[in-house]
C-alpha cells in the first residue's frame, strides 16, 4: 500500500510541483508559478506535436478499428479455419514491439523491403523515414501491423457474445448479409466497440516505443508525438520542469480518455 | 436448425475466405522477411527477398561476440521476471486482502489504486528518475525493478478474481484451525492461480518491452536490457543488418514461449488488460 503511495501518488504530486518550477536537476527547483504552462501556449514545437500525436492517434485508431471490424466479423464464427485465420493475424502481436520496430527499421531502409516492393511493381523508391511527409505514415502503418491482430481478437470475444439464435431469426425473416451487420451486429457489439476504440486512443496518444526506435520524431520533427518531445526535453535538456508541465496536459488528456473508458467499462456487463 | 447454403452463398463464404486466407498472408510477409535477413550471408544486404543458405547462428554468433548481448538478455530476464514476480506476490496478496479483509478505508485505499490505473507512465516518468537520481539507484538493478514492481492493475485484477471465493471457504478452513498464512497457501492460491498466471504473463510480456524505464534509468551498458541494445544498435554496429535482425528475433523467443505456455490466460486478462491502457 506504501508502495502506491512512493511510486504513484507522491511521483504524481511531485510531478505536478515541478510543473510550476525550473529544474535542471543540478540546482534545487526554483518555483515560477504558471510560466511554463504560459510557454507551453506560446510554444510552436509544442503545438506541432500535439497535432502530430493528434494524428498519428487518428491515423492509428481508424484503419486499425475498420480493418479489425471488417476481418472480425466473418471470422467469429466458430469454424476451425477461422480459429486458424485468426491465430495467422494475431502472429504480429506475439512479436514484441521492440523486434517489431526493428524489424519495420530494416523494412524502411532505402534498399529494405518496402522499396523492393515499390520496385516490383514499377514505382520510384520512397524515403521512408527521412521524408518529413511520409515519416509519420510509416509508423502508423507499423503500428496497425502490429496492433491489428489484437483488436480482431477482442472485438472477435465481443461478436462471439451475440446470440447466434438472433442471426438465425435475421435470416429467415430475409435479412441480408449487410442489412444484419449494420441493423443488428453492429448495434450489440457497441460496447465492445467503444471500448476498443478509446483503448486503442489511449494506447496511441502514449506510444513511445515504434517512434523513438524507426525516427527518434525526426526527420527534423515531423515525427516528434507528445511522449518523445517529453523524453527530449527531460532527458536531452534537463528541462525537468518545462517536460513535467508536458507531461500534466497529457495527462489530463489521458485521465478525461480514462474516465470514459471506466465509465463504458462499468456499466457493460461484457 | 440448419441453414441451407445455396451454390452462391458457398461461394461467397469461399471468396470470403479466400481474401482472409491473402490479408493474413500479407500480414506475415515482414516476419518472413525477417527469417530472410537474419540468415543473410551478406551482413548489409537488405535487398535479398529469398532465403540464400542457412547462416543465422553465424551471424547470432558475430552478434554475440561484438556485442554485449548476452548480459542485455540476462538483464531483460531479472528485470521483466523480476517485476512479474513481485508483482504477482505483493499485489496478488494485497488484492486477496482488499477482497476479503474488512478493515476501515479498504473502499477509499482501492479506490484509490484503481485511479492510478489511469495514469500514464510517461506522466511520472520524471519525479521517480528524479528520486533515484537522488537516492543513487540510477544504472542499478533496484533501480530498474523496484520503481515497477506492483501495478495498480494487478491488485485490480486480483481483488476481482478474490472477490469471488466464497466466504465459506475461507471460514471452513478457518473452523479447521488453519492460519491465516495456511488458508492464503492452501486454499486460496490454487483458486486465484489463474489470475496470477495472467497477471505474471501479462507484466512479463510488457516489461520485456519495456524502453522508456530502462533508456531512462540505465546510461551504463552494464544494465542495459535487450530492448535498449536493439534500439541502440545501429548507432554501434552501424549497417550490419543480419545480425540486428537475428538478435531482434532472438529477443522474440523467450515471450513467445511464455506466450504460447500460457497463452489460454492471455485471452481471459486481454479484456481486463485494456484497462491498463
Amino acid at each position: 500500500m506504501v508502495y502506491f503511495a512512493v511510486f504513484w501518488l507522491f511521483p504524481l504530486g511531485l510531478a505536478a510541483y515541478y510543473s510550476f518550477t525550473d529544474y535542471n536537476l543540478v540546482q534545487s527547483p526554483r518555483w515560477i508559478g504558471l510560466q511554463n504552462y504560459r510557454n507551453l501556449a506560446s510554444d510552436t514545437e509544442f503545438k506541432h506535436s500535439v497535432v502530430v500525436t493528434a494524428l498519428f492517434t487518428a491515423g492509428f485508431v481508424i484503419p486499425t478499428v475498420l480493418l479489425a471490424l471488417l476481418i472480425a466479423t466473418p471470422l467469429s464464427r466458430a469454424k476451425r479455419g477461422n480459429v486458424f485465420l485468426r491465430s495467422l493475424f494475431f502472429v504480429p502481436a506475439v512479436m514484441p514491439l521492440v523486434a517489431s520496430a526493428i524489424l519495420w527499421q530494416l523494412i524502411y531502409q532505402t534498399d529494405g523491403l518496402a522499396n523492393t516492393v515499390l520496385r516490383w511493381l514499377g514505382f520510384a523508391p520512397v524515403a521512408w523515414l527521412t521524408s518529413p511527409s511520409v515519416a509519420l505514415w510509416a509508423l502508423v502503418a507499423m503500428v496497425v501491423w502490429k496492433y491489428l491482430g489484437l483488436y480482431i481478437l477482442i472485438l472477435t470475444a465481443g461478436l462471439q457474445s451475440v446470440p447466434t439464435s438472433v442471426y438465425h431469426a435475421a435470416a429467415l425473416d430475409g435479412a441480408g448479409p449487410l442489412r444484419t451487420f449494420f441493423k443488428i451486429t453492429l448495434p450489440l457489439i457497441r460496447r465492445t466497440l467503444l471500448f476498443v476504440v478509446v483503448v486503442a486512443i489511449i494506447g496511441a496518444a502514449q506510444a513511445f516505443v515504434p517512434v523513438y526506435i524507426l525516427t527518434s520524431g525526426g526527420p527534423a520533427t515531423a515525427t516528434e508525438v507528445l511522449p518523445i518531445y517529453l523524453f527530449n526535453n527531460a532527458f536531452s535538456y534537463t528541462a525537468m520542469g518545462y517536460a513535467s508541465a508536458i507531461a500534466m496536459v497529457l495527462l489530463i488528456a489521458l485521465v478525461a480518455l480514462s474516465l470514459i473508458q471506466f465509465r463504458i467499462f462499468r456499466t457493460g456487463d461484457e | 436448425m440448419s441453414l441451407h447454403l445455396t451454390r452462391g452463398a458457398l461461394a461467397a463464404r469461399l471468396t470470403i475466405f479466400a481474401a482472409l486466407l491473402l490479408t493474413a498472408l500479407v500480414m506475415l510477409v515482414p516476419v518472413y522477411y525477417m527469417a530472410v535477413v537474419s540468415n543473410e550471408p551478406n551482413q548489409s544486404n537488405l535487398s535479398a527477398v529469398w532465403f540464400h543458405g542457412f547462416h543465422f547462428f553465424h551471424n547470432i554468433r558475430l552478434a554475440l561476440t561484438s556485442h554485449t548481448y548476452l548480459r542485455e538478455l540476462l538483464n531483460s530476464f531479472i528485470m521483466s521476471g523480476g517485476i512479474a514476480f513481485l508483482d504477482v506476490a505483493i499485489a496478488g496478496s494485497a488484492g486477496y486482502v482488499l477482497a476479503t479483509m474488512r478493515f476501515p478505508g479498504r473502499r477509499i485505499l482501492f479506490a484509490t489504486i484503481v485511479a492510478t490505473l489511469a495514469l500514464s507512465p510517461v506522466a511520472v516518468v520524471i519525479p521517480v528518475y528524479v528520486m533515484m537520481f537522488k537516492i543513487h539507484w540510477l544504472n542499478t538493478y533496484q533501480g530498474l525493478i523496484i520503481p515497477g514492481m506492483a501495478s495498480a492493475f494487478g491488485v485490480f485484477l486480483v481483488r476481482q478474481f478474490a472477490a469471488g471465493i466464497p466466504r465459506q471457504v475461507i471460514d471452513a478452513a478457518r473452523l479447521d484451525r488453519a492460519s491465516e498464512f495456511r488458508i492464503l497457501l492452501s486454499v486460496i492460491m490454487p483458486l486465484i492461480r489463474p489470475a496470477l498466471l495472467t497477471l505474471f504473463l501479462l507484466d512479463f510480456l510488457a516489461q520485456w518491452d519495456n524502453l522508456l524505464w530502462p533508456l531512462v534509468v540505465a546510461s551504463n551498458p552494464n544494465y542495459w536490457t535487450v530492448a535498449v541494445g536493439l534500439a541502440s544498435f545501429s548507432g554501434e554496429h552501424g549497417t550490419l543488418y543480419s545480425l540486428l535482425a537475428a538478435t531482434a528475433l532472438v529477443s522474440a523467443i523467450p515471450p513467445f514461449l511464455l506466450f504460447v505456455a500460457l497463452q489460454r490466460y492471455y485471452v481471459s486478462g486481454l479484456t481486463l488488460g485494456g484497462l491498463k491502457g
